[in-house]
C-alpha cells in the first residue's frame, strides 16, 4: 500500500500555473530523487504535500485517507504533519533553541513526551549523525552542514512516515556535501520514505530507487535510476543528462 | 562657588532623589510592565491578523500615536472629572503612559515579528507545533530579543517623560524640586541637580541594559566590530 499518493494535484501562483495537473504514488520505503530544472516546480509540489503551500486543487491520500486538497480541516493538516517531517534548503533550525532542543521541541511541545524520554531521544538522534557532544551548540554556533545534520535528526525524532527534503545540500559548501549525503544515505538503507529534491546525481544514481523527473510541473520521465540515467525515453530527459554529464566532464576532466 | 550653596546642594539631594527611588522608578516600572503587555497582545494580534481584533488594535494605536501625551494626561485627570470619572494622581499617571507606551512597542514587537524569518514558523509546523505552540516556543522569543534594545530606549525615554506627571501633582521629583524652589531663589543650581539626578537614574539604566544585552547575546563581539569597521574602510579606500 502507499504511504502517500497524490491525485491531480494543481497550484496556480497568481497567473502562474506552476503545477497544472501533478499525480505521484509513493510506497513505503521509496526513496524517490526528484530532479529537473529550475523553476520546475520541485519546491512547490513538496510545500504543497505539507501544507506549506495551498493547492488549489487536487487529492491527498495519506496512509489510506482520502483527502480533498481545497477543503484541508486545520485538524487533518496537524494530524498529517505530526507523522511527516521536512527537511529545508536553508536548515530553518530554530534560532533560539540548542541542537538538542531543536530535536526534542516537537516531541515535548508538539507530541506532549516526557522531557527525559525526549531527551534520551534527542541525544539518540544527534549522535545517530555524528553530532554527539554538539548538544548544547546554537544553530548559529554550527557549520552549514552541521545545522542541516540537526534538521535531519529532528526530522527524524518524531519517527515520521516520510521525509521531505528540498535540495537538502543545496546551501552547503562543497566540502560540506559528503557529511549530509551519507547521513542521508544511511537513513534510506534503514528503509525510510523519502521524496528528495536533489541536484545530486550521486544520490539520485546510487540511493534513490525511483527518479522523478519534472518540467514545469509536469512529470516528464518516472523510472528506476539506471534505466533513467542509462536509457532516458524523452528528448528532455536526454538533453538534461547530456548537460550533466557535459558539466561533469567540465568538473573531473581527469576522468577521460 | 560658595561653601552653603554647596551645602544646599548636598542637603537638597536626598529630598530630590528620594521621590525619584519612591515614585518615579516605580511607576515607570509598573506602568512600563503594563505597557509590554498591552503591547504583545496588541502585536500578536496584528500579526496573526485576526479580523475585527485587528482593526480595533490599530486604531488604538493610531489614536495613542497621533495624540500628546501631556494632552492625554489631561483629558484624564482633569477631563474625566467632568463626566463623573476621577481618578487619583498616581492610577491616572499609570494608566496614561501604560495605554501611551503600550501603543508604541506595539509597533516595535510587531516589527520584530515580522523580521523573523518565516521558515521558523514553517519549521515549527513541519515538527507538528501549532501556530500558538510555535510563536510562543520560537517566534516570540526571537522577536522580543531582537525587541529588547529598542524597549530598553522606551523604557529609559519613560522615566525622563515621568516628569510630565508633576503637572497633575505626582508627587515625584520634578514636583518634589518645584517644591523646594519655592522656598530659595536657588533656579540654576537646583534645576541642575534635579538634571544629575536623571542622569544618574539613566546611565544606571543603560548600563543595565548593556549587561542583559550581554547576557542575551545581542550585538557584536567588540573585536568583530573592528573588523567591520576594518573592511569598511579597505572598501572606501
Ligand atoms: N510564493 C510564491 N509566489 C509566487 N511565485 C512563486 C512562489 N513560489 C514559487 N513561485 C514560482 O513558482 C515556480 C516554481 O517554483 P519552485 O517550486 O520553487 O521551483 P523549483 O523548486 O523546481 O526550482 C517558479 O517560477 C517560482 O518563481
Ligand atoms: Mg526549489
Amino acid at each position: 500500500m502507499s504511504v502517500l499518493e497524490i491525485r491531480h494535484l494543481k497550484k496556480k501562483f497568481e497567473e502562474l500555473e506552476v503545477l497544472p495537473d501533478l499525480s505521484v504514488s509513493i510506497e513505503k520505503g521509496d526513496v524517490v530523487a526528484v530532479i529537473g530544472p529550475s523553476g520546475a516546480g520541485k519546491t512547490t509540489m513538496l510545500r504543497c504535500c505539507n501544507f506549506l503551500e495551498k493547492a488549489d486543487g487536487g487529492e491527498l491520500t495519506f496512509d489510506g485517507i482520502a483527502h480533498d486538497l481545497r477543503k484541508m480541516k486545520t485538524r487533518d493538516i496537524a494530524a498529517i504533519r505530526k507523522r511527516t517531517a521536512f527537511v529545508f534548503q536553508n536548515y530553518n533550525l530554530f534560532a533560539n533553541k540548542t541542537a538538542l532542543q531543536n530535536v526534542t521541541e516537537g516531541l515535548i511541545i508538539g507530541r506532549h513526551m516526557n522531557r527525559k524520554k525526549a531527551e534520551e531521544i534527542g541525544r539518540a538522534m544527534l549522535e545517530k549523525v555524528g553530532l554527539s557532544g554538539r548538544e548544547d551548540a546554537k544553530p548559529d554556533q554550527l557549520s552549514g552542514g552541521q545545522q542541516q545534520r540537526v534538521a535531519i535528526a529532528r526530522a527524524m525524532a518524531t519517527d515520521p512516515e516520510i521525509i521531505y527534503f528540498d535540495e537538502p545540500t543545496s546551501a552547503l559548501d562543497p566540502e560540506l556535501i559528503g557529511e549530509v549525503l551519507s547521513v542521508m544515505r544511511k537513513l534510506a538503507e534503514e528503509g525510510m520514505t523519502m521524496i528528495v529534491v536533489t541536484h545530486e546525481m550521486s544520490f539520485a544514481r546510487n540511493v534513490a530507487n525511483r527518479i522523478l523527473f519534472l518540467v514545469d510541473g509536469q512529470i516528464v520521465e518516472e523510472g528506476a535510476p539506471a534505466d533513467f540515467f542509462g536509457n532516458p525515453k524523452t528528448d528532455r530527459a536526454k538533453e538534461f543528462i547530456r548537460g550533466l554529464e557535459d558539466r561533469e566532464n567540465a568538473e573531473n576532466p581527469q576522468r577521460r | 562657588m560658595d561653601e552653603s550653596l554647596w551645602t544646599f546642594l548636598i542637603e537638597s539631594f536626598p529630598k530630590i532623589i528620594l521621590p525619584g527611588l519612591k515614585i518615579t522608578l516605580p511607576l515607570t516600572a509598573a506602568a512600563f510592565t503594563w505597557a509590554f503587555c498591552i503591547a504583545i497582545v496588541n502585536a500578536l494580534i496584528q500579526f496573526a491578523n485576526i479580523p475585527v481584533l485587528k482593526q480595533a488594535s490599530r486604531l488604538y494605536v493610531w489614536i495613542m500615536r497621533g495624540t500628546p501625551l501631556m494632552i492625554q494626561l489631561y483629558i484624564v485627570f482633569f477631563g474625566l472629572p467632568s463626566v463623573g470619572v476621577v481618578i487619583d494622581p498616581i492610577p491616572s499617571a499609570l494608566i496614561v503612559f501604560a495605554m501611551n507606551e503600550g501603543a508604541y512597542c506595539t509597533e516595535t514587537i510587531r516589527g520584530c515579528l515580522e523580521s523573523v524569518p518565516k521558515g521558523q514558523l514553517e519549521a515549527g509546523y513541519c515538527v507538528g507545533m501549532s501556530y500558538p505552540q510555535t510563536m510562543r516556543r520560537v517566534v516570540l522569543p526571537q522577536a522580543l530579543k531582537t525587541a529588547f534594545p529598542s524597549l530598553s530606549n522606551s523604557f529609559i525615554c519613560m522615566v525622563k517623560d515621568m516628569s510630565l506627571t508633576a503637572s497633575i501633582s505626582v508627587a515625584e521629583m520634578f514636583y518634589e524640586t518645584q517644591r523646594l524652589l519655592g522656598r530659595t531663589y536657588k533656579t540654576l543650581a537646583l534645576y541642575a541637580e534635579l538634571a544629575v539626578v536623571y542622569l544618574i537614574f539613566c546611565t544606571v539604566l543603560t548600563l543595565l541594559q548593556r549587561l542583559i544585552e550581554r547576557k542575551l547575546g545581542i550585538g557584536q563581539p567588540s573585536k568583530k566590530r573592528w573588523q567591520i569597521l576594518g573592511r569598511l574602510a579597505h572598501v572606501r579606500s
